[in-house]
């Protein structure tokens, strides 16, 4: 037997306990969650809260701080009809505005956005910063062998310039790509 | 059943029902075959029906997208959405895309930028229920839900959008409801 999550159980015994005090007559005007019309809800209905039925016990923890607080516990009133929730869904602050800041990459033709750099070119960049990393990584041949001293990536029939004489060169097998520019 | 259809009739290939179940109505509009126009007639625009079945993504997500490109050029619409992080725009994407190359091979467009999107709509696919798991031991229903988008490509640039109404041409149709009344049930 498995329950079904529609009625929350403090909810279900608060019913429950509401029409047992209609039958035993205590509030007579009371039904179903209303407050009584002589007096402020706690006051009266306090002296009614002490004899608990036995059934409750488990229960009579949350009750007293959700009983009080069922009264003003928000609900909808009415369903929302179609079109009410056709007003709030297609509202233009809720459709999707359109973006006007889209070029075209002088690189490589792509769109970009004018803030943001391009997509393609930067992919590009990656995979070959990522060539020159594992070239790097077969140097130096495990973690924390980083040189002290800065390194300087060369192509293809390249010779390592006179002013970076003392750094680690790491030699990339192919032609140097247009968008790498030397010094 | 492929030697009998060879000799009893002419056709060599025959459309029977255990071949692709359902062939959606969207589809269909693609094959609609027009008689050859006369010479003064102006020149029908092209139109590419395309759509997508069972996407996994909810039908009122997709109808934001959808309603974002409606009216669009086709590259102004592929620009939108490059730059939108939904997930329903990147399946709209390469729909577009592919009614793109539909167009320019099958239906003699021209130039692969000359298309503009006439109408773009989604539609509900199948549900299927799973049980949502909560505390207590309680549970509750959940629709895994999928949707249909449907894009027409029509040829040619897209048509200016409608100025928005003023309260002068309200007052203007006001004024004529009121001029075109008749007296009823008299002489």
């Amino acid at each position: 037997l498995v329950l079904v999550f529609s009625p929350l159980p403090p909810l279900r015994g608060l019913l429950q306990r509401c029409w047992g005090r209609l039958e035993r007559g205590l509030l007579p005007g009371f039904s179903g969650g209303q407050s009584p019309p002589w007096g402020p809800a706690l006051a009266v209905q306090a002296p009614a809260f002490l004899p608990q039925p036995v059934n409750d016990t488990s229960e009579s923890n949350e009750a007293p701080s959700l009983f009080d607080s069922i009264l003003w516990m928000a609900a909808p009133k009415k369903r929302r009809t179609i079109e009410v929730n056709r007003c709030r869904r297609r509202n233009p602050n809720k459709l999707i505005k359109v973006k006007n800041n889209i070029d075209v990459c002088p690189e490589c033709g792509n769109l970009k956005q004018k803030h943001v750099l391009c997509g393609y070119c930067y992919a590009k960049v990656k995979a070959e910063t990522r060539l020159i990393r594992l070239e790097m990584q077969k140097k130096e041949g495990g973690p924390f062998n980083a040189p002290s001293v800065e390194t300087v990536v060369l192509y293809e029939g390249e010779k390592p310039p006179e002013k970076d004489e003392g750094k680690r060169i790491i030699e990339r097998a192919r032609k140097r790509p247009s968008w790498f520019v030397q010094n | 059943r492929w030697l009998a259809a060879g000799s009893l009739f002419p056709l060599s290939c025959i459309h029977t029902r255990t071949s692709l179940q359902k062939i959606g109505k969207w589809e269909k509009k693609n094959r609609i075959v027009y008689p050859p126009q006369l010479p003064g007639e102006p020149r029908r625009p092209a139109e590419i029906y395309h759509c997508r079945r069972e996407i996994k993504y909810s039908k009122d997500k997709m109808w934001y997208l959808a309603k974002l490109i409606k009216g669009m050029s086709i590259d102004q619409a592929l620009a939108q959405l490059e730059f939108n992080d939904k997930k329903g725009a990147k399946v709209i994407k390469e729909v577009l895309l592919e009614a793109q190359e539909m167009a320019v091979r099958n239906h003699n467009v021209e130039f692969k930028s000359n298309l503009h999107i006439a109408e773009s709509l989604t539609g509900r696919g199948s549900y299927v229920k799973r049980i949502r798991y909560h505390g207590k031991g309680m549970f509750g229903v959940m629709k895994i839900v999928r949707c249909h988008y449907f894009v027409k490509l029509v040829e040619g640039p897209p048509p200016p959008p409608e100025p928005p109404r003023t309260g002068f041409d309200q007052a203007k149709e006001y004024v004529q409801q009121l001029r075109s009344r008749t007296l009823v049930h008299t002489l």
